[in-house]
């Protein structure tokens, strides 16, 4: 198993860095306190992300594409409600770099 | 307790028409307009940030969340929803059609962060249905108000 970067450090990105980010930084600060992963979550907007180091990037579905190769893992979602649905892809993305089991 | 009451303005307004996706980000907007807590120019603004980033203020089935800069004319901090009688389409390909619509302004890049992190543990927790079932100005105003509890 790859070492897990610790605490991991997430970006969420939207356009602005004010709205939508911030919503995702909630959802994605509970989905890894349940996964038992210690994170550092920012919240923050597109043009600055490009210039940051991350471990992982969550954004918007339509927000992702740009960052694919920019961080070892990056999520895109639709509905910023839908804990399952990124439970299941972190976890995915996780276990493909090893640092979950 | 005061630790977990938020602040800022909040308005709701229920069951409005809107003809299309930037009236409703308009009447959103409206309250805090009226309220003094923005300018005439960030409703505006508002729209042209969907316009140039793409609709991204679409959160969720049903749900958007319009918003401009601190400096594209906020005065204080607010939080305005409205629901609408016939939803409106915003171009999001997945969470169209939108029938909660909420808009918000700060006049900094923190203030706003307690007021919606309240509102996005209460969206997850069912607020835009709660909010959807109000039939008048004066319940949905009631039903925002519960994000002042920030549990």
């Amino acid at each position: 198993m790859a070492t897990r970067p610790e605490p991991v450090k997430v970006l969420t990105v939207c356009g602005v860095g004010m709205g939508s980010s911030l919503m995702l930084r909630m959802t994605v600060e509970e989905v890894l306190k349940k996964m038992g992963v210690a994170a550092k979550v920012e919240a923050t907007d597109v043009s600055s992300a490009r210039g940051m180091k991350a471990d992982v990037i969550v954004g918007q579905g339509m927000h992702t594409e740009e960052f694919e190769g920019r961080a070892p893992v990056v999520v895109g979602i639709t509905n910023f409600m839908d804990k399952e649905y990124l439970e299941e892809q972190l976890t995915e993305a996780f276990q493909a770099q090893g640092w979950l089991d | 307790m005061t630790d977990d009451v938020v602040g800022g303005h909040l308005a709701a307004r229920a069951r409005r028409a809107a003809s299309d996706w930037r009236d409703a980000v308009h009447q959103a907007c409206s309250p805090l307009l009226e309220a003094g807590a923005i300018s005439e120019d960030y409703p505006r603004r508002c729209v042209e940030m969907a316009e140039e980033h793409g609709p991204y203020f679409v959160l969720a089935p049903g749900i958007a969340l319009a918003h401009a800069r601190p400096e594209d004319g906020v005065a204080s901090l607010g939080v305005a929803v409205v629901t609408l009688r016939d939803p409106v389409a915003f171009g999001h390909p997945d969470n169209d059609p939108v029938d909660v619509v909420f808009a918000f302004g700060s006049p900094d890049a923190d203030q706003h962060i307690g007021l919606l992190s309240s509102l996005a543990r209460h969206l997850i927790d069912g607020l835009a249905d709660r909010l959807r079932a109000a039939e008048d100005d004066a319940t949905a105003q009631q039903v925002l108000e519960e994000v002042r509890d920030d549990r």
